[in-house]
């Protein structure tokens, strides 16, 4: 190329198209061969390069300061940065983290500590719990059998009262001269038996001794009806039932009666009867 | 690795960092050259998050294709600028400039279109900087479509209703003026 023609290369504006990237790829080849060949085509090239970047920077547009983070972020290089400025930060985060993990060791040896208490405390309460159990049965059946004992005794106690309240009014029958005890003796029907009668002498009161008497125990459909013969006739005096310690008193007041040459027992169908059955006839005594 | 953090390092330096894919040597190309590529990215796309969008892709494929980049053939800002002119004028042409143009309101819209399809055209609505008092305006116009506007300078031609050779020799002389005033 002569230095004419080179002139006019360079004049064509060719070399700014170039620079600018407005080129074709074939024409990019062409301006690059000629360039290699030509230093003053080069030197033309840089010119126009510098002086393109100065306008570019003088028109220069500030972006967001985000961008960069994010294009670093996007290519993975932000850690690099990270890496050297945060330089010292691995050594406190590594302390912290050994003070944390002997924290959290001695918390997690607290802890098994407590875990092992509780498991102590469960165990011994368990075994307080069965033995509190045991023994609470133990008083249970004590108590059952205690409360049985004592139903024993007060039914002892009871009976005891009943017999010596008997005892006691048998006794004072005998010292009295105000009552008359007629004594009543077993008949064809229960030859064994006998019973003790009381009549007031002055009030004309009567009265049974359960503990004074000796009859054949009743039915359910039966009980003992007790008479008076005035005049051959016989009155009734009421019914009793056989000597229950827990139910009755031992003394039994009879209906009263002015006069009687006798006193009788019958076994009668429950409730009485309005005459005495006399095959049934039990005691028997005269005044 | 981070001394060159916020500093201006000499071109030979930046690329030898560059190509061996030094990872601080990216903060300190973006702190030297980011606002100024990024004054033709937001020039020729005037949606912020868009040519935002473009600058971070700039720099990824600056990073990314450092390897193709030769020093014999033209400076390394030459090279830069030109990734981030192409990635404009692609994303221009794409379809995701095309929807986010739907999605802006109508009057954004109109004004949009109406910067994008005028016939005069203005160096002032750019905010490019008045190259040199005696430079007349003409000249400046025609260089601002195809640097700051990524027109081809048929496009330029065509828009400006000139010769292809008039919007050739006006680039150049613009360029003349510009290398005067540098030096």
């Amino acid at each position: 190329m002569s230095v004419e023609n080179l002139k006019a290369y360079i004049e064509s504006g060719v070399l700014e198209l170039y620079v600018l990237g407005d080129l074709s790829p074939e024409e990019i080849l062409r301006v690059e061969e000629i360039a290699s060949q030509y230093p003053g085509v080069m030197d033309e090239i840089a010119a126009i390069e510098q002086a393109l970047e100065q306008y570019a920077m003088q028109n220069a547009v500030q972006p967001s300061a985000d961008i960069e983070t994010r294009l670093l972020e996007k290519l993975g290089l932000n850690e690099v940065d990270e890496h050297v400025s945060v330089q010292p930060e691995p050594i406190y985060t590594e302390e912290a983290k050994i003070i944390r993990l002997n924290g959290s060791d001695a918390k997690v040896r607290t802890l098994r500590y407590a875990l092992v208490a509780c498991i102590a405390l469960l165990v011994v309460s368990t075994a307080a719990l069965f033995i509190t159990y045991n023994k609470l049965n133990a008083a249970h059946d004590q108590i059952a059998s205690l409360s049985l004992d004592k139903q024993k005794f007060a039914g002892v106690v009871s009976k005891l009262e009943f017999e010596n309240q008997g005892l006691g009014n048998m006794a004072a029958m005998a010292d009295s001269k105000e009552w008359a005890t007629i004594r009543m003796a077993g008949q064809a029907f229960s030859p064994t038996s006998k019973m003790k009668v009381y009549w007031n002498k002055k009030d004309k009161s009567v009265l049974i001794n359960y503990v004074a008497m000796d009859l054949p125990k009743t039915d359910a459909e039966h009980e003992y009806q007790l008479w008076a013969l005035v005049n051959g006739k016989p009155i009734s005096l009421g019914v009793f039932g056989k000597a229950d310690s827990i139910h009755n008193e031992a003394l039994v007041k009879m209906q009263a009666i002015q006069e009687a040459q006798a006193f009788a027992v019958t076994l009668e169908p429950m409730g009485g009867s309005v005459n005495p059955t006399m095959d049934k006839l039990t005691v028997m005594g005269g005044v | 690795m981070t001394a060159f953090k916020k500093l201006t390092l000499t071109e030979p330096e930046l690329v030898l960092a560059l190509q061996s894919k030094d990872p601080a040597v990216l903060k300190t190309l973006y702190g030297m050259y980011s606002s100024a590529l990024y004054g033709v990215i937001s020039r020729i796309i005037t949606h912020t998050e868009l040519a935002e969008d473009v600058l971070q892709e700039t720099f990824v494929k600056i990073w990314q294709s450092a390897a193709h980049y030769d020093h014999t053939k033209g400076r390394l800002f030459t090279w830069m600028m030109n990734i981030a002119r192409n990635l404009s004028i692609d994303k221009l042409r794409s379809k995701d400039f095309k929807n986010s143009l739907k999605n802006q309101d109508i009057e954004n819209n109109v004004s949009f279109v109406d910067e994008q399809n005028k016939v005069t055209f203005n160096p002032d609505v750019l905010g490019v900087k008045q190259l040199v008092d005696n430079l007349k305006p003409d000249l400046q116009a025609v260089l601002d479509l195809v640097y700051y506007k990524g027109f081809t300078h048929v496009e330029a031609a065509e828009k400006l209703d000139l010769p292809l050779g008039t919007v050739k020799t006006r680039i150049r002389l613009a360029i003349i003026e510009l290398r005067r005033s540098f030096n």
